[in-house]
């Protein structure tokens, strides 16, 4: 049992805290491959900002600028700054929620982005700037497994990372192997792929160095073990998601229904004889029965009704 | 020694011609350094300069961490900043507490009777001890309170009262807050950072633990629902994330075990209060409200309030739930009616004050706002409504038209205000850029009220930082310091 409002900050927080660390990966990767001034490095360009929403072409001539703008800029919503200002803030809203060695670690690295030294740490190195809110993420995520009692709001905490995860992939994906006329092939582009998914250790020890599209593909979606796969993730927001719905009567409209069966799509789906063409497809059934699960959430455990939970 | 240390002069504010010398709680009028402050005089003498001001980044730098913040009203550029926190603790003798203690209680039992019986029978009006006017026309008198019990006759289960030490070295009582006092967080937080700090110092000074507070409240919440629910469910209500006390909100609910709850969290249902859940509604019974009277319940109160909760009151008056400090405490600390105070204890208790109040005058009476206009150059007015060091004049301090204004405001409105002498808050060895230096401070202990009575073996010390100012609301610039209650040779019990 916790209020609705926390179980949703938690949620969120989860979510920004998830979206910040992606953002990170993707602007250094960017500003890494872009160093180099060949067609693939712009192809990368493409490939992040389209990922984060972006539609302007002309912005993939100036990576720089776009990743600065994309770590500090507190007027974008989607940058990071923004990200974790919002984590932090769902997270005062819980603070008698979390512990306090969660709180600190998320409010330290609240008081870095947004201190006046930002900028000019960013511009001295911006790769070490980036590198150094990943570490801090993950020993705020480390805390709060370590430190959080493993209830209901560590749950909900969880959801909103995993599900964000499981959007954020299938976002970067989609762009990458959507169109099915030209799917990415560039040897280049397919290895920041994988460095934008955390995944390129793990690929290589899986796969070897033959990296390929369809090989990617099921990797980042089907793998069962990687914790950046979808598949992966779903499995997750099925396990919170069903410990969590054990006191509500959602009835069949209930997000647990709807994330047990996003995880046996994947788990069951027919992956050998999976066409790279066919990936578009399947991404946008994913990203559509993510958002349902997502807004399902809601109406369950945050929004419902009072007149139907009326107590006796 | 110490006093060769101390930079600048020792009296900052020259005081009114007449006045004296304001109490300094480590050093005599003759210079030497008090016994109860031996131990920190010979720790500090062997620290460099740098090595206090590296002390004073580290204890800045836990509170910025911890998020203890605080937001000062009508500052633009930043919402929340630290509450600026001094190193060096303030520390209080055994004997003179156990005078502090009885006081407190004396006050606060008196009080709470004089809230049980203005809501009742008026037995104390009756009997003309204090006018029937001056309550029942007070803002805070709440008529919505008459004829309702409250368990115990607890109306004020958490009081913040401000003490300060006169020139001559005695406690006195300056305002009472019954309402909801707020500030016991930083009394709690200061202690975290001074054992940091003098861990030495504080383990050789047998310094009375303060850390039961928040089960000691737990209880006494509790205690006010338990005639009839045998676990009652507490929760803290708070105004939300952008209130300045938002931290302490969060940091008693976290410490209490407790849920912190916005009002719309709450439902109130066939006069029953529940909270929203992620497994649906849940009942409630103990409010450990810090939010005003006039915000808890817009069908009752103020009608534009958004963060109270439709129908609470009834659900109050309906005795299905408790609300902490019941509502219409604020007329037992409106400040005319503080003047009463000492009639108010004989009255209920036979006993005279132990802790003395301030002179005051109430403008109220053509004579003595005849005396308050004549006097205003040495007199601080204050509205008898407000708080927070808003609405006041410290006439010493004043521009002649600063006082004139004041004074047509006096004329159009004289009810509203209450004059008292300028008062000589005590000083207290300070670090300021590196330095030590005497600044004014007060004291303000929390003291619980349920079953019983309980004084916390603390205090918040809040300082005026500023050099010669005798302002010390944190809303204002004030700061904070830790409070050591030394145990003495008796043993530390704990309440």
């Amino acid at each position: 049992m916790m209020l609705a409002r926390v179980a949703d900050s938690l949620y969120w927080m989860g979510r920004y805290v998830e979206r910040a660390e992606h953002m990170c990966r993707l602007s250094d990767v960017m500003l890494n491959a872009t160093l180099d001034r060949t067609e693939a490095a712009s192809q990368v360009a493409r490939i992040v900002l389209a990922a984060v929403g972006d539609n302007d072409p002309s912005k993939a001539n100036a990576p720089y600028d776009a990743a600065l703008s994309l770590a500090l800029d507190r007027e974008d919503g989607g940058s990071i700054t923004t990200s974790l200002s919002r984590a932090r803030e769902n997270a005062r809203q819980v603070r008698d929620q979390i512990t306090s060695e969660t709180w600190e670690r998320l409010n330290l690295i609240y008081l870095r982005v947004t201190g006046p030294g930002a900028a000019k740490q960013f511009a001295d190195g911006s790769s070490a700037f980036l590198h150094d809110i990943i570490a801090d993420l993950h020993l705020f995520k480390g805390a709060a497994d370590a430190t959080m009692s493993h209830g209901e709001g560590w749950r909900f905490l969880l959801l909103g990372v995993y599900l964000e995860r499981a959007q954020l992939i299938g976002r970067l994906l989609e762009v990458c192997f959507g169109d099915r006329r030209r799917p990415l092939t560039d040897h280049f582009a397919l290895t920041s792929l994988l460095r934008m998914s955390c995944a390129l250790e793990p690929y290589l020890r899986r796969y070897t160095a033959d990296v390929r599209p369809e090989l990617i593909l099921e990797f980042l979606m089907f793998d069962e073990d990687f914790p950046r796969s979808i598949r992966f993730s779903t499995a997750r927001i099925e396990e919170h998601l069903s410990a969590a719905s054990r006191y509500v009567d959602a009835g069949h409209a209930g997000p647990e229904r709807l994330a047990g069966r996003l995880k046996a799509r994947l788990q069951y789906a027919d992956v050998e004889n999976m066409e790279l063409v066919g990936a578009g497809a399947l991404l946008s059934t994913v990203l559509d029965e993510c958002q349902a699960i997502h807004t399902a959430i809601y109406d369950t455990f945050v929004a419902y009704s009072l007149e139907m939970r009326l107590p006796a | 020694m110490a006093t060769a240390r101390r930079t600048g002069d020792t009296n900052a504010v020259e005081p009114p011609s007449g006045a004296a010398t304001p109490y300094d709680e480590m050093i005599t009028a003759s210079g030497d350094v008090r016994d109860h402050y031996a131990a920190l005089d010979q720790r500090i003498a062997t620290l460099a300069q740098e090595d206090m001001s590296e002390r004073q980044r580290t204890l800045e730098r836990f509170f910025l961490l911890q998020g203890i913040t605080f937001t000062v009203y009508g500052a633009e550029s930043s919402t929340e900043r630290i509450i600026p926190t001094d190193l060096l603790p303030r520390i209080i003798p055994a004997e003179e507490w156990a005078t502090i203690e009885k006081g407190l209680t004396q006050r606060l039992r008196a009080l709470n009777m004089f809230l049980a019986d203005i809501y009742g029978e008026q037995q104390i009006l009756m009997d003309g001890v204090v006018p029937r006017e001056l309550v029942l026309m007070a803002p805070s008198y709440r008529r919505e309170m008459q004829n309702l019990y409250v368990p115990h006759q607890a109306y004020a289960n958490v009081c913040g009262s401000d003490l300060i030490r006169q020139p001559d070295g005695a406690f006195a009582v300056l305002e009472d807050n019954l309402r909801v006092p707020s500030g016991v967080s930083y009394m709690l937080a200061n202690r975290e950072a001074s054992k940091r700090t003098f861990p030495g110092t504080f383990r050789a000074s047998n310094v009375r633990a303060i850390d039961r507070y928040p089960d000691l409240l737990l209880s006494t919440l509790k205690g006010m629902a338990a005639d009839w629910r045998p676990n009652p469910q507490v929760v803290v209500l708070t105004p939300g994330v952008y209130n300045s006390a938002y931290y302490e909100h969060a940091y008693l609910a976290r410490l209490m075990g407790a849920p912190l709850v916005e009002g719309r969290d709450l439902v109130v249902h066939d006069n029953m209060v529940y909270m929203r859940t992620t497994t649906g509604l849940r009942r409630i019974d103990v409010i450990y409200r810090r939010v005003d009277d006039d915000f808890i319940d817009p069908l009752t109160f103020r009608r534009d309030s958004g963060l109270g909760v439709a129908g609470l009151f009834n659900a109050y008056r309906a005795g299905n739930v408790v609300i902490c400090n019941a509502p219409g405490t604020g007329v037992a600390d409106d400040k005319a009616v503080y003047a009463y105070v000492p009639e108010i204890i004989k009255y209920y208790l036979g006993e005279d004050a132990i802790l003395p109040n301030i002179e005051t005058f109430l403008c109220r009476e053509p004579a003595q706002l005849s005396h308050v206009l004549a006097n205003l150059d040495k007199l601080v007015v204050k509205a008898v409504g407000a708080s927070g060091g808003y609405g006041m004049l410290i006439g010493p301090h004043a521009s002649a038209q600063e006082r004139s204004d004041f004074a047509d405001a006096l004329r159009a409105d004289p009810a509203n205000y209450i004059a008292q002498p300028t008062i000589q808050l005590s000083t207290a060895p300070c670090l300021i850029d590196g330095q030590i230096d005497p600044r004014h401070v007060d004291l303000r202990p929390f003291i619980l009220s349920g079953e019983k009575i309980i004084v916390t073996p603390g205090a918040l010390t809040r300082v005026a930082l500023k050099k010669g100012s005798l302002v010390v609301n944190s809303s204002q610039g004030g700061g904070s310091k830790d409070t050591w209650i030394l145990a003495g040779d008796s043993k530390d019990v704990q309440p």
